[in-house]
């Protein structure tokens, strides 16, 4: 049997999770290895969220985010940006694959590209494989 | 080399000082401990307590630690060495003190040892530098090596490491952990309260040492640490089963150099780069 990863998804509220909705209303086709969970900015995300995704069983995470300069709360997305650069790097320094974890920026109006990158992702985490390193043992 | 007898004199005359003037309410350095290679910070709240201080190539802990246990709006003079100085910064900066509130004695000094190595730890955990940054009152000569030390040279043998041979490696070192919280007792910047890990809603992580609460636990520290972090090498020399977290820490601090071209603690008027952007940045940094 394939491989069906499991994905977790932080999409924020303007712009991607809109998106998505979008992609959805356009009946686009994308992976069902998606979970999303709707946050208001992607400055919501605190990093522990991606390393608990992790550890309970998340193959990979997807942070979606306002383009830059777009957020609804003109700056939440560029503090976001800094953090979560800072996670990739403490992901990469700790030895698992940073390519595990992606943030994109995804506009309310581009249904395409989510559905584009959510394919790619997937496609990529798939190659990968499953992610055993951080995961607790026992949990699905 | 550092003259630490001439250093411990000075000390001492600027702390009896204070303290009689009545400027400060409050000096923190170094005391006496178990043995000449066990020294412990010190308050000395009078003149009398001035005596007991002293300072030899041991006293590695860093003082800016002990600012944020007094109240708010404390005179309080301290001791500090290149990274302490540092430390005060970032505290400054956050607004924990206020810089008028504070009397800075800086300790030029090269040739620290490290307690239970004996080994000279300027070139690993004192970011390279020597004197302080900041300092009101400077108690020895500057010194000027002559060579710059890079902080970040002891990272290549891990940076070079294949990521399996990484990960092993740190989940080896992590494994070790008992959780007894001293490098984030030992850390300047660890002054929140609670802590992430002693929150119930939500529970971060277990608290248990177990391999995964402790890699969530380690992680979230580094993540918490960037930006922040001054290389003072604290938390792995205060470590009971050798992590070497300093070498972790080292590694954010250069990501977070090269990437926002600002380093912890060297100016006050910086503002920190976890809390500041710039709208130029590129999205490279995500790749």
């Amino acid at each position: 049997m394939e491989f069906e990863p499991k994905i977790l998804g932080i999409a924020c509220n303007w712009c991607t999770y809109t998106g998505a909705d979008l992609a959805g209303t356009t009946r686009l086709k994308y992976p069902q290895n998606l979970r999303v969970v709707r946050v208001m900015c992607s400055s919501r995300i605190n990093p522990s969220f991606i390393f608990r995704a992790f550890q309970l069983g998340a193959d990979g995470v997807l942070v979606g985010g306002c383009h830059p300069g777009d957020c609804h709360y003109n700056t939440g997305n560029l503090y976001a940006r800094r953090r979560l650069a800072v996670t990739k790097k403490i992901l990469d320094f700790a030895g698992l694959e940073p390519s595990r974890f992606r943030v994109e920026w995804i506009s309310a109006s581009e249904g395409n590209k989510f559905a584009e990158v959510v394919k790619e992702f997937t496609e990529h985490v798939q190659i990968l494989g499953p992610q055993t390193k951080f995961k607790i043992a026992g949990v699905s | 080399m550092t003259n630490f007898k001439q250093i411990e004199e000075n000390l001492k005359k600027e702390a009896k000082k204070l303290l009689e003037a009545g400027s400060v309410a409050v000096v923190l350095a170094y005391t006496k401990g178990a043995d000449e290679k066990h020294p412990q910070p010190f308050a000395a709240k009078k003149a009398d307590d001035v005596a007991n201080i002293i300072f030899n190539e041991y006293c590695n802990h860093n003082l800016a630690r002990y600012i944020v246990r007094y109240a708010p709006g404390t005179k309080i003079a301290v001791a500090v060495k290149a990274a302490d100085s540092r430390a005060v910064v970032v505290l400054i900066q956050e607004e924990k003190i206020k810089r008028e509130n504070l009397i800075l004695l800086g300790i030029p000094v090269s040739g620290m040892k490290n307690q239970k190595t004996g080994e000279i730890i300027d070139e690993k955990t004192t970011g390279g530098l020597t004197n302080p940054v900041v300092y009101d009152v400077l108690l020895g000569e500057e010194i000027h090596t002559g060579k710059p030390v890079s902080p970040y040279t002891v990272l290549e043998q891990y940076e070079k490491m294949d990521k399996d041979a990484r990960f092993a490696f740190w989940k080896a070192q992590f494994d070790k952990c008992i959780r007894c919280y001293a490098c984030r007792k030992a850390c300047p910047m660890c002054y929140c309260d609670p802590c992430f890990i002693d929150q119930t809603k939500p529970r971060w992580a277990d608290k248990s040492p177990q391999s995964h609460g402790n890699l969530m636990y380690h992680l979230t520290r580094f993540q918490h640490l960037a930006g922040r972090c001054i290389d003072c090498g604290e938390c792995t020399r205060a470590c009971p089963v050798d992590i070497p977290l300093y070498l972790f820490h080292k590694k954010v601090a250069k990501d977070c150099e090269e990437m926002f071209k600002q380093a912890a603690g060297m100016k006050i008027e910086d503002k920190l780069v976890m809390v500041d952007f710039r709208v130029e940045d590129s999205d490279k940094i995500l790749e």
